[in-house]
């Protein structure tokens, strides 16, 4: 997983924001999956165009003084979970 | 220990029950809605648009379409189109008898499921409980949908005539390359009437339990959670989700916890008049619900299985919310012999203090 790499919504999947954090919808199931995300990461973020990179500085900008480090491997294993339940893909940005 | 995420509360349904008709043109033993003519007062089309307007702001994933019979709407197929433009994925329970190529062609987009009701694997059967040749139909239907790859289920409700065909229907349905789902039999609408002559005994329930941990392809939405064993918890809720995940939307516009509690004492809200977001946040009736323990439970080994079951089920039986599903596994192992349900569940629970 790239700081560069961005993800979209596999298909028959939708998400909406909730107190939690994300709710996802799969359609295939179909089935949901409460994502503990609180208000960190927004569900256009699913859109493709958000690289990790920026959302580990949106994160970071938005809470000052939060450690990047620690903040990326948080999103890193968020993804990295969402990718192993077929919720999400990897999508390159052109 | 129920879900934390859902006893947060969350913003909108994740799926609503929409009943667009009572009309039926059959006249089901069972019906929950107790369909027949159209009556005054249903939603117009735009009132629907509207409706579908609400739902896919409010982001309700899902939408599950019922009746009556949906296809005798003149607008149904255009209120779905309508529906599909905007994203929401629309589950459609249809007696099969109106579907024929040209219907199942306008549905091929991707964003539909439906769901044929069969209730017996042989026409004797099902057509005892639906009517004469809704057998014919119904696997007609099942052909023209499965020909073009829709995703199709045959549902069945779980009564004393379909249970000794399950096997049947499970392969009947196989061989048109759908899944089964059986639902539970409620004693609601016409069921009311027809109860004690087509339930199921607490023996059957508990066989019948025993048969969907060997049948685990077989899906039942959320409506045997209160008897099925571990092996099945993955597959499903484990709750009734009335007020925290679902509702339910009758033809007339009226919001209800869910299709089986059409009562008055249940009445939520009326469409187009209040909105579907206002009644989901503050109708009195879903708080109420959302905040319905049901304590002589709490000790009982399953507890964590089922929760206490289906409200409407002890509603219907005994009048009163916040009772045991009478219907729950530890309910029907305690009606027999310990021999018996040490036998027949092998051990996997025992009967607990479900204050029966």
């Amino acid at each position: 997983m790239g700081q560069e790499a961005a993800y979209c919504l596999s298909a028959g999947v939708q998400v909406r924001r909730e107190k939690f954090g994300l709710l996802f919808y799969d359609y295939r199931g179909p089935r949901l999956y409460f994502a503990p995300t609180r208000d960190l990461i927004q569900e256009g973020f699913f859109g493709g165009q958000v690289t990790v990179a920026d959302l580990t500085g949106e994160i970071c900008g938005a809470n000052g003084g939060w450690p990047r480090k620690i903040v990326q491997g948080w999103i890193e294993r968020t993804l990295e979970t969402l990718v192993g339940k077929g919720l999400i893909c990897e999508q390159s940005v052109c | 220990m129920s879900n934390p995420y859902v006893d947060l509360g969350l913003s909108a349904p994740v799926n609503v029950s929409w009943e667009v008709t009572f009309a039926c043109n059959l006249s089901c033993l069972h019906c929950v809605s107790d369909s027949g003519p159209k009556r005054n007062g249903e939603l117009t089309t735009e009132e629907c648009r509207r409706m579908i307007d609400t739902l896919a702001s409010m982001k309700v994933f899902q939408v599950n379409i019922g009746g009556g019979e949906p296809f005798l709407r003149k607008d149904f197929l255009d209120l779905m189109d309508y529906a599909h433009q905007k994203g929401i994925v629309t589950c459609i329970s249809t007696n099969g008898t109106l579907i024929d190529d040209q219907i199942a062609g306008r549905l091929d987009n991707g964003l539909v499921y439906l769901q044929v009701s069969l209730d017996g694997a042989r026409a004797e059967t099902n057509d005892a409980i639906r009517g004469e040749g809704s057998f014919r139909s119904a696997l007609r239907a099942l052909e023209c949908l499965s020909k073009r790859g829709l995703g199709v289920s045959i549902n069945t409700v779980l009564t004393r005539l379909s249970f000794p065909e399950l096997d049947q229907l499970e392969g009947l349905a196989d061989s048109f390359g759908a899944k089964f789902r059986v639902s539970r039999f409620r004693p609601s609408g016409r069921g009311k009437a027809n109860w004690s002559e087509l339930s199921v005994s607490k023996e059957d329930l508990l066989l019948f339990s025993e048969w969907l941990s060997r049948h685990q392809q077989v899906s039942t939405g959320d409506s045997f959670f209160s008897v099925s064993h571990e092996d099945r918890k993955s597959l499903g809720l484990n709750m009734c989700g009335a007020c925290k995940l679902t509702c339910c939307v009758s033809p007339l516009g009226e919001v209800y916890p869910c299709a089986f509690l059409q009562e008055k004492e249940f009445l939520a809200g009326k469409l187009p008049q209040d909105s579907l977001q206002f009644i989901w946040e503050n109708a009195p009736v879903f708080h109420s619900f959302r905040e319905l323990e049901i304590r002589s439970c709490e000790s009982c080994l399953r507890f964590d299985f089922c929760h206490g079951g289906c409200p409407a089920m002890a509603y219907h039986t005994q009048r009163r919310l916040g009772l045991p599903d009478p219907e729950c596994l530890a309910n029907c192992v305690t009606r027999l012999p310990v021999t018996a349900w040490r036998h027949e569940t092998g051990d996997h629970c025992g009967p607990g203090s479900s204050g029966n």
